[in-house]
């Protein structure tokens, strides 16, 4: 049997970078493959090239067992190749409709027929289980119906090979579903299906088979029921890898962070987080879950003061930091690791002496007699570095050449190295590689088990639901649920991440009542005994 | 790397070769002159480095090209992208050479009064511009760039006809007093001008320099090195050098970005102004001649020295002095040879020209390629495989645009 994709000893360079090496990549007809592989190991650049968006330097790409030269995107959607990126690619002015048929409009005497595109829409929409309204604008819709339109439009121009670039960063657990429940309706079609992810569960879950590459190599090609996924991690790290983390060693402490009633007005009519209540006592972890752009962001960037609140209160160890900026805050003891580590965690252009010293550059053993100490910041910058294993090829080398996950690595050492009491982790892990998840894990639990209140914001339901022990969820800006971490799964999570009500005992605040009532209770107790 | 791989490796880096380069199509053009090529070149060589009257010309004519050059660097190494050091710098002259001429007084006393007048001034003009930012918004680059309109007919107004005194053919103010300018750092009647010439020989480099380049030179010397103090280790210099590299970054590391930019304008309009003044209050020059700043060009030769020598205080010395030899040595050339000053023109934009292309363009790919990615070269913006050009982004990276601000 011949092949729907293979493609052979593909090797593609970029100035300074191997980025795939003489790989090897075979997808039977009517399979759903995935493509998996840490941050850099080649996969996204080898399905662009299999899109056409990329050329090979080296090796050959045959569809259905006839060599093909795929030059532009045109070619590959003539091949019958289909590519929907991560970032969707839509007029967000037009209907669903007129996005899908874009520049391959039905027509009728030489019109545009707008009722023709609109049926067909729908048809395959219906079709494959994918609901959307074709008649919709573009920018009113949520993102997983976005995803939905992105495939129609392959499955319009009759794509039968179809890639999706990590199609689940985006969507809820139910989403996530729903999306599996659609490629399996496209596979049962006879249609190929590649899907490229970091997600070891949603590999096991829908795969019939995997490829896993590394450092730009194709690794192992295995069949996802005879595997595992310890067998599917060795491959993409080459070694054995632990991601479970410790419970907390101590019980929660005085409360750190305080926030009461925050709100931060955001572009539209809508407040961008409304009034959210909240708190992290010292030696805990509070994860945030909820969709992308649900308010997480700029309720971090309002407790760190980098973001006009227009009431609300914050305070750090009872130290009332509501109208404070940005550096007493951080002075008050917050330190904070963002979301976007490129645009705003780090310089890139910077060396690592600098990036690491910013903030602390305010304070001894840097600033000595009001000077800074070029000695200090090395001996700081080195210090930082062996710590958290950094691999960078010296202090003076600028950051952005670095990693995904070694970059990280340098935010969070420089804002573990505050000491401070408070700590809001923004995405931690996002892009990292499995390795330096392990790494940044085990630092921010120790963190915790030195007294630490730590405020986690993660899209990763697996990452919220290991490290913390409580979990808020927000859903258009406000926090509609909070649960303690043993009640927590994907599913109920899930739910509230969509805007359900929840149940009365994860209604939030509810914890902060119960704890209140004890501590009352204590108190009345002590005042008893006296 | 040993010191002579390292000197051949720089020998064969986009600086010489473009230098050569522009030699070589300069030689075209005197050929074209009829000039031979080695003779002209020679006469510039001459003109510019041979003597001790042409070193100390090249050095003269360097001061203000290097000091207006770091008042630049001050601010785009802040990412302040000021283009009105032209401004800056007429404005301090005036009102400084304003005061060094009309405020009676002891000379020194004087002197330093201008001067002061002459930062504060030049400071206060760059100040708009960082106000205007600050409250409205309104991009640095713009409001300094115009505002050197206003700087300059103000300037031309003022001197022609308030202060022009009419003795002379040329629209210029009275001369600044002699015990009020700026000396030669060593005055040529005093004792020491004479034991220079007596030991070294009167046409000795040595004595020239000393007894023919003015006190800007020590001043601009002094500038130099507290400005590479200032960037390495002052907290100013390294919150400043961070933001130019990425605002975001040290607004959030807890750096205010309003103050940093008042004080990065104040420095560098102040130091521009300082530069201007000390233009029009020393030999060979000592009076306000209307028009000056715009003909010499001098800011606009300095934002160049700046941008080619990335900031840096000690490329703008090595820059700078170049392109004051360039000059020098082509008004030298014109005159040994009888070349047309235009010709001499030509060779100086095509060095500037072809440095710039070949110094600027492989560091402008460098750093799009390291801003492009960490390890892979990613498909930054993919063109998507099914629509066309123009597409906007939805909503996924509309929130990121969203939490950028």
């Amino acid at each position: 049997m011949v092949a729907e994709v293979s493609m052979r000893g593909i090797t593609k360079r970029f100035p300074g970078v191997l980025a795939d090496d003489n790989v090897d990549f075979e997808v039977e007809a009517g399979e759903i493959h995935a493509l998996m592989g840490e941050n850099g190991a080649g996969k996204s650049i080898l399905m662009s090239m299999l899109a056409g968006v990329y050329q090979p330097d080296e090796g050959e790409i045959f569809i259905r067992g006839e060599r093909r030269t795929l030059s532009s995107p045109l070619d590959a959607i003539d091949a019958g190749i289909g590519m929907v990126f991560q970032s969707f690619k839509l007029f967000p002015s037009l209907t669903i409709a007129e996005n899908v048929v874009f520049r391959a409009e039905p027509t009728k005497r030489g019109l545009i027929d707008r009722k023709a595109a609109s049926r067909k829409v729908a048809e395959i929409a219906e079709r494959y289980g994918l609901s959307i309204d074709p008649d919709a604008r573009v920018d009113s819709v949520p993102v997983g119906v976005l995803q939905r339109v992105e495939i129609v439009k392959a499955l319009y121009r009759e794509a039968r090979v179809l890639i999706l670039d990590e199609p689940t960063a985006v969507l809820t657990p139910q989403e996530t579903e729903r999306l599996f429940d659609v490629l399996r309706a496209l596979r049962a079609d006879g249609r190929t299906i590649i899907i490229i992810t970091h997600k070891l569960g949603e590999v096991m879950a829908i795969s019939d088979r995997v490829t896993v590459l590394r450092d730009g190599r194709n690794v192992a090609q295995l069949v996802t029921a005879d595997s595992s996924p310890a067998e599917i991690t060795r491959h993409m790290t080459g070694r054995d890898v632990d991601l479970t983390t410790p419970p907390p060693a101590l019980e929660p402490g005085e409360v750190v962070l305080d926030a009461r009633g925050v709100t931060v007005p955001g572009a539209g009519e809508r407040d961008a987080v409304s009034n959210a209540d909240l708190f992290v006592r010292s030696g805990e972890i509070v994860g945030i879950a909820g969709v992308a752009g649900n308010g997480q962001v700029e309720l971090a960037e309002a407790i760190i003061g980098m973001r006009q609140v227009s009431s609300g209160t914050v305070s750090v160890s009872g130290t009332d930091l509501s109208r404070a900026t940005i550096a007493e805050r951080r002075d008050g003891g917050i330190a904070y690791i963002p979301e976007d580590r490129h645009a705003v965690g780090s310089a890139g252009t910077a060396d690592a002496i600098d990036n690491l010293a910013l903030g602390h550059h305010r304070r001894a053993p840097i600033l000595q007699r009001g000077l800074l100490s070029r000695s200090a910041m090395l001996e700081h910058a080195q210090r930082l570095i062996k710590r958290f294993g950094v691999k960078i090829a010296s202090p003076a080398t600028p950051v952005g050449t670095l990693s995904g996950g070694n970059l990280q690595k340098v935010v969070v050492a420089r804002e573990l190295d505050y000491r401070s009491p408070l700590l809001i982790a923004e995405q931690p892990t996002r892009g990292v590689d499995i390795g330096a998840i392990e790494a940044i894990h085990r630092e921010l639990c120790e963190y915790r088990d030195n007294g630490g209140a730590l405020l986690l914001i993660s899209a990763e339901l697996s990452e919220i639901m290991s490290l913390s022990s409580r979990i808020l969820v927000m859903f258009e800006g406000r926090i509609v649920a909070e649960v303690p971490k043993h009640e927590a799964n994907d599913a109920l999570l899930g739910l509230y991440m969509a805007g359900h009500e929840p149940e009365e005992r994860h209604r939030p605040g509810a914890f902060a009542d119960a704890l209140a009532a004890s501590t009352a209770s204590t108190n009345h107790e002590k005042g008893a005994a006296l | 790397m040993s010191a002579l791989q390292r000197v051949g490796r720089w020998l064969a880096g986009p600086i010489p070769v473009s230098i050569v380069l522009a030699f070589l199509i300069g030689a075209c053009f005197m050929l074209i002159a009829g000039v031979d090529p080695l003779n002209g070149y020679a006469a510039m060589l001459q003109g510019s480095f041979g003597t001790g009257a042409g070193l100390a010309n090249t050095l003269q004519r360097a001061v203000p090209i290097i000091g207006i050059g770091i008042a630049i660097a001050i601010a785009f190494r802040a990412g302040v992208l000021n283009l009105g050091t032209e401004g800056q710098a007429g404005l301090g002259a005036l009102a400084g050479g304003i005061v060094a001429i009309y405020v009676p007084g002891p000379g020194l006393l004087v002197l330093l009064l201008a001067l002061v007048t002459a930062v504060v001034v030049g400071a206060a003009w760059g100040l708009i511009a960082a106000v205007l930012q600050n409250l409205l918004g309104v991009p640095i680059l713009l409001s300094t760039l115009l505002l050197n309109y206003p700087a300059r007919y103000f300037s031309s107004w003022l001197i022609r006809f308030r202060l022009d005194e009419s003795s002379s053919d040329l629209v210029a103010s009275d001369q600044v007093r002699p015990e009020v300018q700026l000396s030669m750092i060593v005055p040529r009647d005093s004792g020491f001008a004479e034991t220079l010439r007596s030991s070294l020989g009167a046409t000795n480099p040595l004595t020239m320099v000393l007894t023919g380049v003015n006190w800007s030179l020590i001043v601009l010397i002094l500038v130099v090195i507290a400005t590479i103090f200032m960037n390495r280790r002052t907290r100013y210099g390294f919150e400043s050098g961070l933001s130019g590299q990425n605002a975001e970054f040290v607004r959030y590391g807890g750096v205010k970005p309003g103050p940093l930019v008042l004080r990065t304008m104040a420095l560098s309009g102040g130091l521009a102004g300082a530069f201007g003044l000390m233009l029009v209050i020393g030999a060979p020059n000592t009076r306000l001649i209307e028009g000056y700043f715009v003909q010499t060009n001098y800011a606009w030769t300095a934002l160049l020295v700046t941008l080619l020598a990335l900031y840096r205080p000690v490329g703008i010395v090595i820059a700078g002095t170049f392109f004051a030899a360039i000059m020098v040595g082509s008004d030298a050339m014109g005159r040994e040879l009888g070349l047309s000053p235009q010709i001499a023109a030509v060779i100086q934009a095509l060095v500037i020209i072809l440095l710039a292309f070949r110094v600027a363009l492989p560091r402008f790919r460098r750093t799009r390629a390291a801003a492009d990615g960490a390890t892979a070269p990613p498909p930054a913006n993919p063109q998507p495989a099914l629509s066309g050009a123009g597409v906007t982004d939805t909503a996924a990276s509309a929130s990121e645009k969203e939490s950028e601000r």
